[in-house]
């Protein structure tokens, strides 16, 4: 028997149904997972959140995670950031001919794993097969539905003068590890994907610190670029301690080898939270206690002046801005 | 910070000396200059610009265009340093030449790009060597692999240049250059100190805050005096003799030419090229490419203010068809660009106040 | 120009040095520079270690500036 998938698995007969119990059913199951055409789920009791994102990484299996992990993480921290306990997911794979079947389960099994965690539901989902070249291995979008738990939604356009700008975690942890895993350029490094499902921290911040203005989580372009959404979408600006933006060695030694910016590299299990500043010691205390956020740290405030403009305050007592990023993130040698 | 980093910083912020102007020709220079926000220590007496001397930037469109011609028509992998995929040539960048199929592989090394043709000995591969001193012995290196290792898929497009002409080029525009301490670790402090012997002042200088700012404290300081100075202040880098080893062997490859500098023009024996018995390696050579020098935009001013006879503001392309999403000139290419800086941060101080 | 990069020779092995730069290794030409030992701090730039580095930059700086200001 064949242990790659085949375009026969993605046609919609016997096979498909035998890829799906063999695969998914013994993963997602539980009383709302559906053969049906929809899941039929019963109704929230407050207003709800729904966001839906698309995973395509390379390599699918990286240090700290994989896809599946991922595409979990990924809908349950975006619904996380609006304050949001995730209750259902949907999940769509599209799979190149030729995926090895065991890679895929390992995928499947590690979803289920993140989503047993949290305590969201996988409740549909679909599978396509496209022809070898069609696609790079596996491409997973996960939709998801939250049950909001605060009548003070978190926005980027919340952000108030005098706040404190906290980050859950070392930044840039995720984005070193795929540039390594890739192997383009020949660095070794003993760096994992910060990759993990906030929740837990996020709800713990809204019950015992609340007032939580803004949460975002620092993925694509890092926490450089969602402190610049935030300058903008609130009219602020923001000033970092350059010194005080938590960075693991490892991952500063891979960005000075190939003269990246910490700031702009993605993180899956980092977020930026903003709170009044007399809220960030127990913000902070209350983060420190969860593993995922164990050492979240103030790294800044946000600002009236220099509206739209993220500034680093230096080693030297100057103050300085934080170039825009903007473009694809490529080595340097001058 | 120390005591004495302090007292040159105090320094620093109330020299009250002569006007001076200095400039840095060095692209980390730029960037670190910027990203510690000297520039906000300076008063009125004191200027810092960015000359040329960030290979990237000064590297003209017509390189860029030879380079697109190799990986479009030639059907050539394209091996380069990540800083020039977004470098405009006269049609189009790299990143466009990629969107529309070319095969450009951004690497850390001309070793790594020789490493990946030994790997794939059906596919032609030519690596993009750009870079002054500092860089120049990689792809030497990488040139020494390809014979030892028998390769016939290997080359460079050369574009490699060398800074003292660039320094008598620009020695009208500063009172003090800021030497880039990597170019001096590779070729010695001789280039410096003749410029010194014909009464140009300059000091060399590391990377690092402290190494930075003692750099400028001391060339102000020299300044006092009014006569011309020359002060290596890397010295745990840079030694009197340089490396060597880099120069012979670079020496043993390669040769002078005259280079195009965007922005400033050709400047000669600037440039270095594969000697003629080294030509089954020189891409323009074995794909029969022609040197071109390429069409600049005429309304580009880079080059006046790269001098800084002119500001951002007054080139009539800037913030019109000149921007860091579309650069036209050197200066709006980098980040920490003179243009580029003024154009993100709306004015010509790259810091906050 | 030129993004140097410190970092700390691990070995050495014909012409190639194995360098660490805060637990980033990578290997690097060690041909331009005369007599590399592990243990030798080197500056890196493209892929070749371009200079032996002979003190800290702190101590380089207090050692130019004092007495100066």
């Amino acid at each position: 028997m064949s242990d790659k998938i085949t375009l026969a698995e993605g046609a919609g007969g016997k096979q498909t149904a035998a890829l799906i119990d063999s695969v998914f059913k013994e993963n997602f199951t539980n009383e709302y997972f559906t053969a049906d055409d929809a899941a039929v789920l019963p109704q929230p009791k407050g207003r709800i959140a729904m966001s839906t994102d698309g995973f395509i990484v390379s390599p699918v299996f990286f240090p700290g995670g994989n896809i599946g992990k991922l595409s979990i993480c990924g809908t349950v921290n975006d619904l996380s950031c609006m304050g949001a306990r995730p209750l259902y997911l949907t999940s769509s794979f599209i799979i190149e001919e030729g995926f090895e079947k065991e890679d895929l389960r390992k995928i499947v099994r590690s979803m289920a794993e993140t989503a047993a965690y949290v305590g969201v539901k996988i409740v549909a989902g679909d599978t396509k097969v496209v022809p070898h070249g069609k696609a790079d291995g596996v491409f997973i979008t996960t939709t998801g539905v939250g049950e909001i738990i605060t009548d003070n939604v978190p926005s980027g356009a919340k952000a108030k003068p005098g706040d404190a700008v906290i980050v859950t975690g070392d930044v840039g942890r995720h984005g070193a590890t795929i540039l390594l895993s890739r192997d383009d350029y020949g660095i070794e490094a003993d760096i994992k994907s910060d990759c993990a499902p906030l929740w837990k921290s996020v709800e713990s911040a809204i019950k015992e610190v609340g007032d939580v203005h803004v949460i975002r989580d620092a993925t694509r372009g890092g926490v450089g670029t969602v402190l610049y959404e935030i300058t903008k979408e609130s009219g602020v600006g923001v000033r970092l301690e350059a010194e005080e933006i938590p960075v693991a060695e490892p991952v500063r030694g891979v960005c000075s080898m190939l003269g990246l910016e910490p700031l702009y590299l993605a993180c899956e299990g980092t977020m930026v939270m903003i709170v009044p500043d007399e809220k960030s010691d127990k913000l902070i205390e209350t983060l420190s206690k969860i593993s995922e956020t164990k050492d979240a740290k103030k790294i800044g405030v946000i600002t009236e002046e220099h509206s739209g403009l993220v500034s680093l305050k230096t080693e030297i007592g100057t103050e300085t801005v934080l170039p825009e990023p903007g473009h694809e993130l490529l080595p340097r040698i001058c | 910070m120390n005591e004495s980093l302090k007292a040159a910083v105090e320094y620093i912020k109330n020299y009250n000396g002569r006007k001076i102007r200095m400039m840095e020709v060095c692209g980390t220079h730029t960037h670190e200059i910027f990203r510690l926000g000297i520039r906000e220590l300076l008063n009125e007496n004191v200027e810092i610009v960015s000359g040329p001397g960030c290979p990237v930037c000064v590297t003209p469109p017509g390189f860029i265009d030879e380079a697109v011609e190799l990986a479009l028509d030639k059907k050539v992998t394209v091996c380069t340093f990540g800083d020039l995929v977004r470098v405009p040539g006269t049609e189009q960048s790299l990143s466009e030449a990629k969107a529309s199929g070319a095969k450009v592989k951004v690497v850390y090394s001309p070793q790594d790009a020789e490493k990946y043709a030994s790997e794939h000995r059906d596919e032609e591969v030519a690596f993009l060597s750009i870079g002054f001193e500092t860089t120049t012995p990689s792809s030497v290196i990488a040139v020494k692999n390809a014979i030892a290792d028998g390769l016939k898929n290997f080359s460079l497009l050369t574009a490699n240049k060398t800074m003292p002409g660039a320094y008598e080029a620009m020695a009208d525009f500063a009172d003090v250059f800021i030497y880039p301490g990597h170019v001096h670790a590779i070729s010695g402090i001789s280039d410096c100190e003749k410029m010194l012997e014909k009464g140009v002042s300059g000091v060399i200088a590391g990377f690092t805050a402290d190494e930075l700012i003692s750099a400028i404290a001391i060339a102000l300081k020299k300044s006092e005096s009014g006569k011309p100075f020359f002060v290596n202040a890397y010295p745990r880098v840079v030694k009197a003799e340089g490396s060597p080893e880099a120069q012979k062997m670079v020496r043993q490859f390669m040769e002078e030419t005259d280079a195009e500098w965007r922005g400033i023009g050709v400047i000669a024996d600037s440039g270095m090229s594969l000697k003629s018995e080294y030509a089954e390696f020189d891409a323009e050579k074995k794909f029969g490419i022609e040197r071109r020098s390429g069409r600049s935009n005429p309304g580009c001013r880079c080059g006046e203010i790269l001098k800084g006879m002119c500001k951002p503001a007054e080139c009539p392309l800037f913030g019109k068809v000149c921007s860091p999403e579309h650069p036209v000139g050197a200066c709006m290419v980098s980040g920490e660009g003179t243009c580029s800086a003024y154009y993100l941060y709306g004015k010509d101080k790259t810091n906050v106040r | 120009m030129c993004v140097g990069l410190q970092a700390k020779v691990v070995s050495v092995n014909d012409g190639v040095a194995l360098v660490d730069a805060s637990g980033a290794k990578r290997t690097v030409s060690a041909e331009l520079i005369d007599s590399l030992e592990p243990g030798d701090y080197v500056m890196v730039h493209a892929g070749s270690a371009i200079a032996k580095i002979t003190d800290s930059d702190k101590k380089e700086t207090e050692d130019l500036l004092s007495g100066l200001f």
